[in-house]
């Protein structure tokens, strides 16, 4: 399931990457992972960055620890 | 040293090609040089073929001549204009010729047709020099002055059709010529087509001048292929010498025409079903309105005028509608070419002013019958027309005069029968043609007409009494009131005039019929 | 012409009537209340007047005229009776019956025949020709079509047929044959309708004044007695239909004038293709099994319900709130979408609720709701009519949406222009009096690479509409779209090679989009089922926008949905992260309307996918499904996948009419009901909600929403709808869109476009007027990223995917019926050329290879295809597409990319049935073991 996740993360990083500043990217991506994937995904998702994160691009990275705040306090 | 043997179709049947070849033939074998031009036909068919040989600006006529005659002729000296029994002098004092007052076809059987020289020596082109200095409203005045009406049959003035496409706002217009001459007896729209092609042409570039159109259609009919090959090489010529094209004899103005031949359908005469036909779809007749004048060709506004109608425009043109005007009577205005044929001793083409009477037409040019028995009848106006009894010869050529004995101008077509014609056999026969012919739009002639014509069958079986009277002329009153077009308009026509005259033709007696005749 | 704005006046029969320029005396007459005979005029065609039964006497004019051909004048004065007018109609009349056979007691449309009446209405009393002539009486029928019969012999050629297949259709397939009393209507130089150009639609067929032209199952059947108005449950047109029945069987369905979605054209599929309603392969009783290995045994209603109701409940308590969810259907009604989700987000108390647009439209959702601030095409059907260009984009409206495909094509025919971008050379590139003025044949999944250049060649050249976008737009937004278009890799030279398309087309359909006036879009699946769908979406919003083509008529982004509810079941709530009215369930206002009106708390946050769900279930975190009108393993993408999923199911409940590919690995079958069956309502593509009429009982004896209103009640949580329309009002009453919406309203007004409340009590055809309804436009960036699918060496060719007129879908009903009888299977077609490199000919089976499986289908030679794009449809379920498509799917929403496959494709002798393959022996899983006691 993983590398499902990772994929999609991925591929949404993909659509922010024409923004003109990567802090624009960054947000976008953030939003988007908060209004379309539940709770658990995003969990599973920041455990796997937090261990590995390899296959995730640096805006995808960014944008999950932007996340990890409200995240935990869900 | 010239020789004219025409070539015009009804020539061309009588053998003019054969002669012509033979003449060819003749002189090779005796050595002789000569210029073999192939003119149009005079139009006194009884005569064709009809050599003539040009010396010293004369012409001398001889004919019929036939094939096997050409070498006697030669014998005879007829290049010097030597005697022979066939020899008639200069044609154009041939009486029949000489008391015509030809405008449209004042070049006809002159000229090599496709000779834009000759054209030109002959009068042609002054009027579109003329036209090309007038403004399209000034040339849509001159032709309302000129009183022409349409040729083709319906006899619409011209000048107030032409105007009515002029006032139309159009990012496009057109000239269609209805060449599509069907009617049995006719041949007038032929012999321009094949014996003076420019004067059409001349015509429709004087028409795209008033109306403000820049292209223009010829609906010629299949079963001329003859006038087909002669006008699209006139066509070629005129594109070629700046007449026809992007600037038109040096004036910047444009005119561009087509051929187009139609595929064989009568009712594509009718202007509506010309144009669908023109549209590549299938020949049926549009409703009016909106009239093709506003919407016509691909929903554009269109002049759809009679190959005649075209052909006398240049003459108003050049001579000034005042000449035109000045002949003719009544509303009925300037000269007809009327057609001849049928049982006549000289058929052929006679222009004449409007008021000429019909019996002046049938006896002093057609001669009366060729078989030499009584005139019994004859046909005005096509296969369409109503027949007119000997009572009625003496009503003078029209519009207005022949409608007031139920008569019709038509296309000025006259075929005369003698005693042997039995009118319910024709009447008959006029409901073959209309079931032959319909379209199949409108129900009155797509199934009226082969009812009639079973219903005649019927009568002239003797086997239906005067109640098969009542319902022939309540199917006639269905098809000439309810029909869509002139086609299931006007067969009852030949019927009902039948009837009238001659109802002993169709077994019944005038105390029968006459009751009946009232409701139509 | 007949909208003209001056207003004539005139009098018939001394009726003063008043109507505009243009109208016909015979429509006049009609309006004043008068009725003249006619036979070859109806109000949908254009006049005629071959019949000549009009015929009418006017003041000042010589004659009869046909009053269907003359228009009114002012102050004309009109008499449409006199005696001699009656002589005359019935001299015609008389004309008629001297051909037609005098058969009316046994006539088929006795009691339903316009020579019937107007033959009364003429007072013909006898046939003065007798029956010895010439006549067609023996002329034979023509019944190759499955649906109705051509009988010469009662054809009166008043060219209805011809025409209304002309002019409403747009096929040109009829003729008039033959000149004169011999006239003959012919479908084609064949004389068949079958084999000829026809297409089914039942235009001729409802045009038809006699029994000529007669649906076969009325000749069987005798003319049906009762009408009920119903919305068509196929495509997104939403065609309103009579369906007419006797007692509880239909007779026929015939199109509705009234309705403002089809204006009474139809197509074959919702004409003619619902006999798989009565199909006997529906399933109509409840069942269950313990493990889908066993064979399903029928059971009672209560004991179905009681058992999926603990389960849920079961697997709720062992695996956590999460583990259980459901999945919706674009197929079903509003009421029952929204009753599914209310069950998933009241009772199963997660968001864990999806639906099948999921995997079609779902990027049109969140591209317009970006752009414009709201998920839904901006225009009307109608507007259509007035637009003078049409940009056809990935969509193929003759065959996907017929009845408005036909309707484009009459505009086309008047004159709009046409751009279609399509890998395919569509019908609409050319087809009789059509021809698009550019096609863009793009290489599939270049549709964001494409559009960005037609964006940038209009900035270039400054042919953006500078006035409405700084009226109306964003302009930050814009600024930074149009910074990131005009890079020079956006350029038309620059993505030329990337789409395949030349540079200089791609400009020429720049340059006639941005200045044709008014341009609308149209697009469909082509733009959505791609890894960048929602990118293509928004692109072509963005396109609108920067010419200024948003908020007017003849204008618009307007998606054409691909099934009959997909814009309502997403209006309904039914995507896992909004609730009804497009309102993300992280908003606390929306989120508290529905938790005080059903007494619990909602999950602010979103819940799975159906992707989401699968993936949970293989590593054990989803245990429970319920699955309304939907067939997963069928449609959903990367089959293996799917089946991985469900197997790892503790409980799969499909509700469903059939038993279908996901039926192999469910526990409970719940019996669900045709359209025919249910009241509700559907929201087509131009958000236009009809009313669906139950037309005849429930086969199972219980309408959908009542099913989940037990499984409700029994899982413990209160709900007590008596109808349909009671779940409308509670829609209605929960979000502001809807809140002026009603079945009595729709009944009174025959359709609602929302949004529809206190602002807009009637509803709203066009969007967007003045103000976006997020205020000001939007312009999202749209970098082209490629798919991941590229064709290599192995598989060097791109498969994309269509729907044939005669089919629908994965097939489920439409193999159920006659409509078999034009298409039989799924075709692939392919270029001559890759066709002659793998030695394959026309009609060949072939085998067609993914990196994911491979399927064996016939060949079509066919150069509507460019070299190195084949095209299939995926009607048959032998044929799955979802064994060759690849897992990749949208970005943002995850609709799957199912047009773009790289594949190849070689020559078999041998088919094998792909699913055999898969599945092992799926008959055995078929079984049904009745209940005890039958």
């Amino acid at each position: 399931m993983i590398e499902d996740l990772v994929q999609m993360a991925n591929q949404i990083g993909d659509f922010f990457d024409s923004y003109p500043s990567q802090e624009e990217a960054v947000a976008g991506i953030a939003d988007h992972l908060k209004r379309f994937w539940t709770p658990s995904m995003r969990e599973k998702l920041l455990a796997y960055a937090e261990e590995d994160g390899r296959e995730l691009s640096q805006p995808v990275r960014s944008a999950l620890a932007r996340l990890q705040k409200p995240v935990a306090g869900a | 040293m010239k020789v004219y043997v025409p070539r015009d179709y009804s020539a061309c049947a009588m053998g003019a090609d054969e002669v012509a070849r033979a003449i060819e033939r003749e002189a090779a074998r005796r050595g002789l040089s000569l210029d073999l031009v192939r003119n149009g036909s005079r139009g006194l068919y009884w005569l064709e073929p009809l050599v003539e040989v040009e010396r010293n600006g004369e012409r001398i006529g001889y004919g019929p001549i036939t094939e096997e005659e050409v070498e006697g002729l030669f014998s005879a000296g007829f290049l010097e204009g030597k005697e022979h029994p066939a020899r008639l002098g200069d044609p154009e004092e041939i009486p029949y010729l000489r008391r015509q007052k030809r405008l449209v076809f004042r070049r006809m059987g002159r000229t090599d047709p496709l000779s834009l020289d000759a054209y030109r020596q002959q009068g042609g082109l002054a009027g579109l020099t003329r036209a090309l200095t007038l403004s399209p409203q000034q040339i849509v005045e001159e032709v309302t002055k000129s009183g022409l009406r349409g040729r083709g049959g319906a006899g619409f003035p011209t000048g107030i059709k032409w105007k009515t496409t002029l006032q139309a706002a159009a990012d496009r217009k057109y000239i269609v010529c209805n060449a599509d001459e069907g009617d049995s007896g006719t041949f007038s729209d032929r012999m321009v087509i094949e014996g003076d092609p420019f004067l059409l042409i001349e015509g429709m570039i004087i028409a795209g001048l008033a109306v403000g159109a820049t292209e223009g259609y010829v609906y010629l009919r299949s079963e001329y292929p003859l006038a087909r090959r002669v006008f699209a090489e006139a066509l070629e010529k005129a594109r070629a010498v700046g007449m026809l094209g992007d600037d038109i004899l040096g004036s910047g103005k444009s005119f561009a025409l087509n051929l187009y031949i139609g595929a064989g359908a009568y009712v594509c005469g009718e202007e509506t079903a010309l144009l669908e036909s023109l549209e590549g779809k299938r020949g049926m007749v549009r409703p009016r309105p909106p009239l093709p004048a506003i919407r016509g060709l691909w929903q554009k506004p269109t002049v759809v005028n009679n190959v005649i109608t075209l052909a006398s425009v240049p003459v108003i043109l050049a001579d000034g509608a005042e000449a035109f005007a000045q002949l003719g009577v009544g509303r009925s205005k300037g000269t007809l070419p009327v057609q001849l044929s049928g049982n006549l001793k000289r058929p052929g083409l006679v222009e004449v002013p409007f008021g000429i009477t019909l019996e002046e037409l049938l006896f002093e040019y057609g001669g009366g019958t060729a078989s030499g028995r009584p005139l019994k009848t004859i046909q005005i106006g096509g296969p369409l027309g109503p027949f007119l009894p000997p009572s009625l010869f003496p009503v003078t050529l029209d519009y207005e005069e022949l409608t007031k004995v139920r008569g019709i101008v038509g296309h000025g077509g006259i075929v005369a029968f003698d005693d042997t014609v039995n009118l319910g056999r024709m009447a008959r026969y006029a409901m073959e043609y209309c079931a032959g012919e319909s379209c199949g739009k409108c129900t009155p002639c797509r199934i009226g007409s082969t009812r009639g014509m079973e219903l005649l069958d019927q009568i002239l079986s003797g086997k239906k009494g005067p109640e098969a009277a009542e319902l022939l002329v309540d199917l006639c009153d269905v098809m000439v009131n309810a029909s869509l077009c002139g086609l299931g308009g006007m067969t009852p026509f030949p019927v009902l005039s039948g009837l009238r005259f001659f109802p002993e033709d169709f077994g019944y007696s005038k105390e029968e019929v006459e009751p009946l005749l009232q409701k139509v | 012409m007949r909208n003209g704005a001056r207003q004539i006046t005139v009098w018939i029969d001394g009726k003063e009537v008043t109507v505009p320029e243009g109208t016909s005396v015979l429509r006049a007459s009609a309006l004043a209340g008068v009725g003249v005979p006619k036979l070859c005029a109806t109000d949908s065609l254009e006049p005629f007047g071959s019949c000549r039964l009009c015929l009418v006497e006017i003041e000042g004019k010589r004659g009869f005229p046909a009053s269907c051909t003359t228009t009114v004048e002012p102050g004309m004065k009109v008499k449409t009776f006199s005696e001699r007018l009656a002589g005359l109609r019935r001299g015609v009349m008389e004309l008629y019956i001297s051909d037609h056979p005098l058969d009316c007691l046994t006539c088929p449309a006795d009691g339903d025949c316009e020579l019937q009446d107007m033959a009364g209405d003429v007072g013909l009393r006898e046939v003065r020709y007798g029956y010895a002539g010439k006549n067609h009486l023996q002329a034979e029928k023509e019944k190759s079509n499955p649906y109705f019969t051509f009988d010469p012999a009662k054809c009166i050629v008043c060219s209805r047929c011809v025409r209304a297949c002309d002019e409403i259709q747009g096929t040109f397939a009829l003729t008039v044959e033959g000149r004169g009393f011999d006239s003959l209507i012919q479908p084609g130089p064949t004389g068949e309708f079958l084999s000829s150009e026809c297409v089914s639609c039942g235009a001729c067929v409802q045009a038809c004044p006699t029994s000529a032209l007669m649906e076969k199952a009325v000749i069987d059947l005798g003319l049906p007695s009762e009408s009920t108005d119903t919305t068509c449950a196929y495509c997104g047109v939403g065609c309103s239909f009579h369906a007419e029945t006797k007692g509880t069987t239909v007779v026929r369905m015939t199109p509705n004038k009234e309705s403002l979605s089809n204006h009474g054209h139809s197509c074959v599929k919702g004409r003619f293709a619902w006999s798989y309603a009565s199909s006997r392969d529906r399933v109509t009783k409840p069942m269950i099994r313990k493990r889908i290995e066993d064979p399903w045994q029928e059971v009672s209603w209560t004991e179905a319900i009681e058992h999926v109701a603990s389960e849920f409940l079961r697997i709720r308590e062992k695996h956590g709130r999460n583990s259980i969810g459901a999945v919706s259907s674009s197929r079903c009604t509003n009421e029952e979408d929204y009753i599914v989700q209310k069950l998933v987000r009241a009772v199963f108390r997660n968001n864990n609720i999806d639906t099948c647009a999921r995997v079609c439209h779902s990027p049109t959702g969140y591209g317009l709701r970006k752009a414009f601030g709201e998920s839904a095409g901006t225009n009307p059907f109608d507007s259509v009519d007035q637009a003078n260009l049409i940009f056809v984009v990935g969509a193929n409206p003759t065959d996907g949406h017929p009845v408005f495909g036909s309707r484009m094509k009459q505009r086309l025919r008047a004159g709009a222009k046409l751009i279609v971008a399509d890998p395919r050379r569509t019908d609409l590139v050319r087809t009789p009096h059509i021809e698009a003025d550019i096609h863009l044949p793009l290489r599939p999944g270049t549709n964001v690479a494409l559009l960005n250049a037609i964006a940038h060649a209009i900035l270039e050249e400054k042919l953006e509409n500078r006035e409405y976008i700084e009226a109306r737009c964003d302009l930050t937004a814009y600024a930074k779209w149009r910074e990131m278009i005009l890079r020079p890799e956006n350029s038309p030279e620059a993505m030329g090679p990337v789409t395949g398309v030349p540079a200089e087309a791609i400009r020429a359909a720049a340059r006639l989009y941005a200045t044709t006036r008014p341009a609308a879009i149209y697009y469909g699946l082509g733009v959505t089922e791609h890894s960048q769908g929602s990118t293509g979406v928004i692109c072509l919003a963005n396109l609108a926008m920067l010419t200024g083509n948003v908020g007017l008529d003849g204008a618009g982004v307007n998606p054409l949905r691909g099934q009959n509810n997909v814009q309502g079941a997403c209006d309904m709530g039914s995507f896992p992260h909004e609730l009804a009215g497009y309102r993300h369930v992280s908003d606390e206002t929306a989120r508290r309307g529905f938790e005080q009106a059903w007494g619990i708390e909602i999950d602010p946050e979103p819940g799975y996918r159906i992707t989401n769900m699968l993936s949970a279930a293989t590593i054990g975190e989803f245990k429970g499904l319920y699955m309304h009108g939907e067939d997963l393993v069928q449609s959903d993408p990367d089959a293996s996948h799917v089946i991985a999923g469900l197997r790892n199911m503790e409980l799969v409940v499909l509700h469903d009419i059939f038993l279908n590919e996901s039926s192999h690995y469910a526990h409970v079958f719940l019996p669900g009901c045709s359209f025919l069956e249910k009241d509700g309502t559907f929201t087509n593509a131009e958000r236009r909600i009809q009313l669906v009429r139950q037309v005849m009982p429930p086969l199972c004896g219980k309408q959908e929403w009542e099913v989940v209103q037990e499984i409700a009640q029994a899982m413990g949580y209160p709900m007590h709808y008596h109808h349909a329309s009671e779940i409308m009002d509670e829609v209605a009453r929960l979000t502001p869109t809807f809140h002026g919406v009603s079945f009595e309203k729709l009944a009174r007004l025959g359709s609602i476009q929302w949004p529809c409340n206190e602002k807009a009590p009637e509803g709203t055809p066009v969007m967007h007027r003045g103000e976006f309804v997020r205020g000001k436009g939007f312009f999202a960036l749209t970098g082209y990223v490629p798919t991941r699918e590229k064709v290599s060496e192995r598989f060097p060719l791109l498969l994309t995917t269509g729907r044939i007129l005669f089919h629908y879908n994965v097939g489920t009903q439409t193999r159920r019926t006659a409509n078999t009888t034009w298409s039989k299977e799924d075709l692939l077609e392919i270029h001559p050329s890759d066709a002659e490199e793998r030695g394959i000919r026309d009609g060949d089976k072939t085998e067609l290879r993914s990196r994911k499986g491979s399927v064996v289908m016939r060949c079509l030679v066919s150069e509507r295809v460019a070299p190195g794009t084949v095209y299939a449809t995926f009607h048959f379920p032998e044929n799955r597409t979802n064994v060759l498509t690849t897992e990749n799917s949208d970005w943002a929403t995850n609709c799957p990319e199912y047009k773009v496959t790289a594949v190849q494709v070689t020559r078999v002798f041998e088919p094998v049935r792909a699913e055999e393959r898969e599945n092992g022996k799926p008959a055995k899983r078929r079984e049904i073991v009745p209940a005890a006691g039958e």
